[in-house]
C-alpha cells in the first residue's frame, strides 16, 4: 500500500467527494416538471444519487490503497468485504449505460472486437468498457480480482472467463446448482466449502488476513440491510403504494452493489423512514392510483422514464417486481451462527437459479399480496434464465388468477432492440383490457 | 463405408415396440452407464428434424434452434420416448427448459435433471460429482428398484470399451488410417446418441482402422462448435476434397475421454473420473487457456491447416469463448471460417461461396 496513495483517497473520501456534490448540486439544472400524474418525488432520490456518485467517484482513487474486485449481482459479496475489496458490479454499470441510453454504442465497442451481438447486453457494455475505458462514471479502476457466480446466469462466468483472460487476473467462482426441486445436502455442503476454499485466495490476492468476527459483524449487517430493503418492498403493499417500482429499480443500487457496507444500511434506514412517513400520510407515487401492476425481470433501463410516465399517465402503478424482491426473497436464511451453510442456502436459492414453480407460486403470491391488477413481462434476449419460460408462465398466471398479461419483447440495456410502435401497440390493447377487466 | 447404421427413427420405434424402456436425453453430458444399469437406453435429442411450431408457443425467437427443435419433439409425445425425459445441466435455456418443461408445460413422462458443476476444478468438485451421481443412482432406484452393482460395473466396462474405440478412430482420422469419408465419419460419431451401447459397439468393432495411411485430402480442417455441420455441407466438403481430420463438438470429441482410461473397477470412481478427464468445453465453464491449449494440440496431431466454426446462432457458451479462438488462431495465421447455423438442413448460397472461398486458401497452403 503506497503512503501517498492512500493519502490521496482519504482526501479524496473526505474533502474531494464532499465538494464534488457540491459542484453537482450547483451545477445541476433545473429540475424536470413533474408530470401531474406523478405524486411528489422522494427525497431519497438525492441521497442515493450522492451515495453513488461517491462510490463511483472514490474508485478511481483506489490503486494503491484497496485492492478492487468486479463482482456479479448474485455473488456472496460479505466473503470480499472481510478483505476490504473496493466492489465495483459491471451490471450495475452496465444498467447505468443503458439508462444514460449509451448501450448501443459501448455493444458496438465490443462486437467491433469480435464478440456477437446475440450476447448479453450487460457483458456486450462491459467488455466495450473494458476494451475501451469508456465509461459516464467518469473513470473506473482495473480489477485486481474477479469474482462471479452463476446463480444468475451462465453467462456470468463466460463473460467473466473473457475478462479474466483479457486482464490476465484472478477468477474466483461461486458454483452454485440450479434448484430443480430443492437443495440436497451435497449442494450445501458443495457451495458452504468453496465459499470457505476461496479465503486463502482472497488473503493472497488482498494482503489481509481473514477474521471471523468482522466477517459476521459484515453478515449481520448485510442481513439487516436486506431485512430492511425487504421491508420497503412490503410497504407497496399500502394503497396507494408510496413508489412506484420504478423508484425501486433506483434504489435497488445499494443493495446490489454496497451490501454489507455501513453506507448501504443507513441508506436503507433514511428510504424507509420516508416510505414510512408517506403510507402515513397517504401519499401516493402517482397521484391517482387506480391499477395495480407487477413487473417481471429485469428494467429496461433505457425506457424508464418513459414507462414509468406511460402507466403513470393511464392511473397505472407498478407495485411490486419480482427483480427488485430478489435481494429481499432469501435473505431469512442467513444465519450468523452458521455462516457457510447459511450463505449456501441464501445464494444458492435466488430467483434465477430456483425452479420456474417457485417463481409461479411466487408471482401467485405477491400478485395476491401486493393487490395486483394486471402484469406486465419484460422479454429480454439479454437474460436467458430470466426469459425462458416466461411465455408458460403467463400462460397459467392468467388461466389462474384471471389477470391481464402482456409481455414486452425488449432489452435491458441495448437499446437498438426496442420497437416503438410494437410496444405501442402491445401496451395499449394491455391498458384496453385492464381497465375493461376491473371495470367489468 | 461398408458399415450399415440404422436409421434413427427405424431403430427406435422397432426397440420401441419390443418393450424396451427409452428415455429421451437433451444434451449433453450425463451418466448414461447409470441409465444403462437400470436396462433403460438413453436416446439423445440434439436436432430432430421437422419444422418448429409448437414449440415457438413456449419460447422467443431469441433461443436456439436445439432447444427449440428439442421441445418441439417433446410436445409431440413421440411413443418411442417411455422412460422420461433427462435434462443435463448444459446452458442457461436448457436448464430452463427443464423446468418450463416439468413444472409448467407438464408431460405424461417423468421429468429428471442432472447438474454438471461449472468452473475450475477440484478435489472438492469431485467429491461433488460423486454425490450427484449417488443421488441420481437414488432418484432411479426409488422407480426402477435397487440397482444391481453387477449390471453398473458391465455398463462402465461396456462404456469404457467405446471409449478406447473411440480414441482409437479418432487418432485414425487424424492420422489418414481411417478410409471414411466426412458424412458417413460424423454419421458414425452420432450413431452413439441413439444406438444400444452393445450395438453401438458392434458398429465400432467393424470399422477398419487401416495398417498404412490412405492418401491425405486435399485439404485438412478442423471444426469446433456444437453439433457437427449439417449433410450437406459435410457433402460438399466431400466434394471438394477437404477433410475434417479433428473436431472439438461437444457432441463429438468433447464427449470422450481425452485419454485413455483404466479398466472400470470401482463404477461411481470411474464415472466421476471420467467426467473430470473430458476436454474442456465452454458449456462447463472452464479454463479458456487449457482450452486454447487442447485445440492447438489437437490442430497439431491431425496436421490440421484451418478451423471451421460452426457455430449454432444464440448459443452463448460457445459464442463468448469464440472470440477469443478466433483471435488466437488468426495470430498464428491459421485460417478461420465461421459459419452461423439455425440446424437447416439446407445449405445457403453465399455460405457454399464462402466455404469454397475459404477452401481454396487451404488448398494454396497444401500446395505451398
Amino acid at each position: 500500500m503506497s503512503i501517498r496513495a492512500e493519502l490521496k483517497y482519504k482526501i479524496m473520501k473526505d474533502y474531494g467527494a464532499p465538494a464534488l456534490m457540491v459542484l453537482q448540486d450547483f451545477k445541476r439544472r433545473k429540475p424536470r416538471p413533474i408530470p401531474e400524474a406523478f405524486g411528489p418525488p422522494l427525497e431519497s432520490n438525492k441521497r442515493l444519487k450522492e451515495i453513488l456518485s461517491r462510490h463511483y467517484f472514490l474508485s478511481r482513487y483506489t490503486p494503491g490503497v484497496k485492492k478492487v474486485a468486479w463482482v456479479t449481482s448474485g455473488a456472496p459479496v460479505e466473503l470480499l468485504r472481510a478483505f476490504d475489496f473496493y466492489t465495483i458490479y459491471p451490471e450495475n454499470h452496465s444498467a447505468l449505460v443503458g439508462a444514460k441510453k449509451q448501450g448501443a454504442d459501448y455493444c458496438g465497442i465490443a462486437e467491433g472486437s469480435g464478440f456477437s451481438q446475440d450476447l448479453c447486453s450487460y457483458a456486450r457494455i462491459d467488455l466495450g468498457h473494458m476494451l475501451s475505458g469508456k465509461t459516464p462514471a467518469g473513470k473506473l479502476p482495473k480489477p485486481d480480482l474477479l469474482f462471479c457466480s452463476n446463480n444468475i446466469c451462465q453467462t456470468v462466468l463466460y463473460w467473466y472467463k473473457a475478462i479474466a483472460h483479457e486482464l490476465n487476473i484472478p477468477l474466483i467462482h461461486f458454483d452454485a446448482p440450479f434448484v430443480t426441486t430443492e437443495q440436497t445436502e451435497a449442494d450445501i455442503n458443495y457451495m458452504a466449502q468453496q465459499l470457505q476454499d476461496m479465503i486463502p485466495i482472497l488473503e493472497r490476492v488482498s494482503g489481509r488476513i481473514f477474521y471471523l468476527n468482522i466477517f459476521e459483524d459484515i453478515l449481520k449487517r448485510s442481513m439487516e440491510t436486506s431485512k430492511t430493503w425487504g421491508a420497503i418492498l412490503d410497504a407497496m403493499k399500502a394503497q396507494p403504494a408510496p413508489m412506484t417500482i420504478f423508484d425501486a429499480f433506483g434504489h435497488l443500487a445499494p443493495i446490489v452493489s454496497l451490501r454489507g457496507l455501513p453506507v448501504a444500511q443507513d441508506y436503507y434506514h433514511f428510504l424507509m423512514d420516508e416510505i414510512d412517513t408517506r403510507v402515513t400520510q397517504g401519499i401516493g407515487a402517482i397521484s391517482d392510483e387506480r391499477y395495480r401492476l407487477i413487473w417481471d425481470n429485469i428494467a429496461i433501463w433505457y425506457k424508464v422514464r418513459f414507462l414509468a410516465t406511460f402507466f403513470a399517465e393511464r392511473k397505472m402503478n407498478f407495485v411490486t417486481a419480482t427483480y427488485t424482491n430478489a435481494w429481499a426473497e432469501t435473505t431469512g436464511y442467513l444465519d450468523v451462527k452458521n455462516p457457510w451453510t447459511s450463505m449456501a442456502k441464501t445464494y444458492g436459492q435466488i430467483i434465477l437459479n430456483n425452479n420456474l414453480k417457485h417463481r409461479l407460486d411466487l408471482m401467485k403470491k405477491m400478485i395476491k399480496t401486493y393487490s395486483v391488477d394486471g402484469m406486465v413481462m419484460h422479454s429480454t434476449r439479454s437474460c436467458k434464465p430470466y426469459s425462458v419460460g416466461q411465455f408458460d408462465l403467463r400462460k397459467t398466471i392468467t388461466a389462474d388468477l384471471d389477470l391481464p398479461a402482456v409481455i414486452l419483447d425488449a432489452d435491458i440495456a441495448d437499446e437498438r432492440v426496442w420497437s416503438e410502435q410494437q410496444i405501442h401497440t402491445r401496451l395499449e390493447a394491455f391498458c384496453e383490457t385492464l381497465e375493461g377487466s376491473k371495470h367489468g | 463405408m461398408n458399415i450399415s447404421i440404422p436409421d434413427r427413427s427405424e431403430y427406435l420405434k422397432t426397440l420401441a415396440q419390443s418393450g424396451q424402456k427409452i428415455m429421451g436425453v437433451l444434451p449433453a453430458l450425463y451418466p448414461r452407464e447409470l441409465l444403462w444399469a437400470f436396462d433403460i437406453h438413453a436416446t439423445e435429442i440434439w436436432d430432430p428434424p421437422g419444422e418448429i411450431l409448437h414449440a415457438n408457443a413456449h419460447l422467443q425467437t431469441t433461443i436456439c434452434p436445439i432447444v427449440k427443435k428439442s421441445l418441439e419433439f417433446i410436445l409431440k409425445e413421440p411413443d418411442i420416448i417411455n422412460a422420461g425425459y433427462l435434462f443435463p445441466h448444459t446452458c442457461d435455456s436448457l436448464q430452463n427448459l427443464g423446468t418450463q418443461v416439468k413444472d409448467l408445460i407438464g408431460v405424461s413422462l417423468p421429468v429428471y435433471t442432472f447438474y454438471n458443476p461449472k468452473g475450475s476444478f477440484n478435489k472438492m468438485t469431485t467429491k461433488y460429482y460423486r454425490d450427484i451421481l449417488q443421488n441420481y443412482q437414488l432418484t432411479l432406484e426409488t422407480i426402477y428398484g435397487p440397482l444391481n452393482p453387477e449390471k453398473l460395473l458391465a455398463a462402465c466396462v461396456l462404456s469404457h470399451k467405446i471409449d478406447s474405440y473411440l480414441l482409437a478412430i479418432q487418432q485414425a482420422r487424424m492420422t489418414d488410417h481411417l478410409a471414411m469419408n466426412n458424412l458417413d465419419y460424423f454419421k458414425l460419431m452420432r450413431a452413439q446418441e441413439y444406438l444400444l451401447p452393445s450395438d453401438y459397439l458392434s458398429l465400432l468393432e467393424q470399422v477398419d482402422i487401416l495398417d498404412q495411411p490412405s492418401e491425405s485430402p486435399r485439404a485438412r480442417l478442423m471444426v469446433s462448435g456444437i453439433l457437427p455441420p449439417t449433410s450437406e455441407i459435410l457433402r460438399f466438403l466431400d466434394e471438394l476434397g477437404v477433410g475434417i481430420v479433428a473436431d472439438d463438438l461437444l457432441a463429438g470429441s468433447r464427449r470422450i475421454p481425452k485419454f485413455p482410461m483404466d479398466t472400470p473397477v470401482s463404477p461411481l470412481d470411474y464415472l466421476t473420473d471420467r467426467f473430470f478427464v473430458l476436454p474442456p468445453c465452454s458449456t462447463r465453464g472452464g479454463d479458456l487457456d487449457e482450452r486454447l491449449h487442447h485445440l492447438s494440440k489437437l490442430m497439431d496431431a491431425s496436421q490440421a491447416q484451418g478451423m471451421l466454426f460452426d457455430m449454432i446462432k444464440f448459443c452463448e457458451p460457445e459464442l463468448f469463448d469464440h472470440r477469443l479462438l478466433v483471435k488466437t488462431l488468426r495470430e498464428k495465421n491459421i485460417p478461420v471460417l465461421t459459419l452461423e447455423t439455425e440446424l437447416d438442413s439446407h445449405i445457403s448460397g453465399q455460405d457454399k461461396t464462402r466455404i469454397e472461398a475459404f477452401t481454396e486458401i487451404l488448398f494454396e497452403m497444401a500446395s505451398a
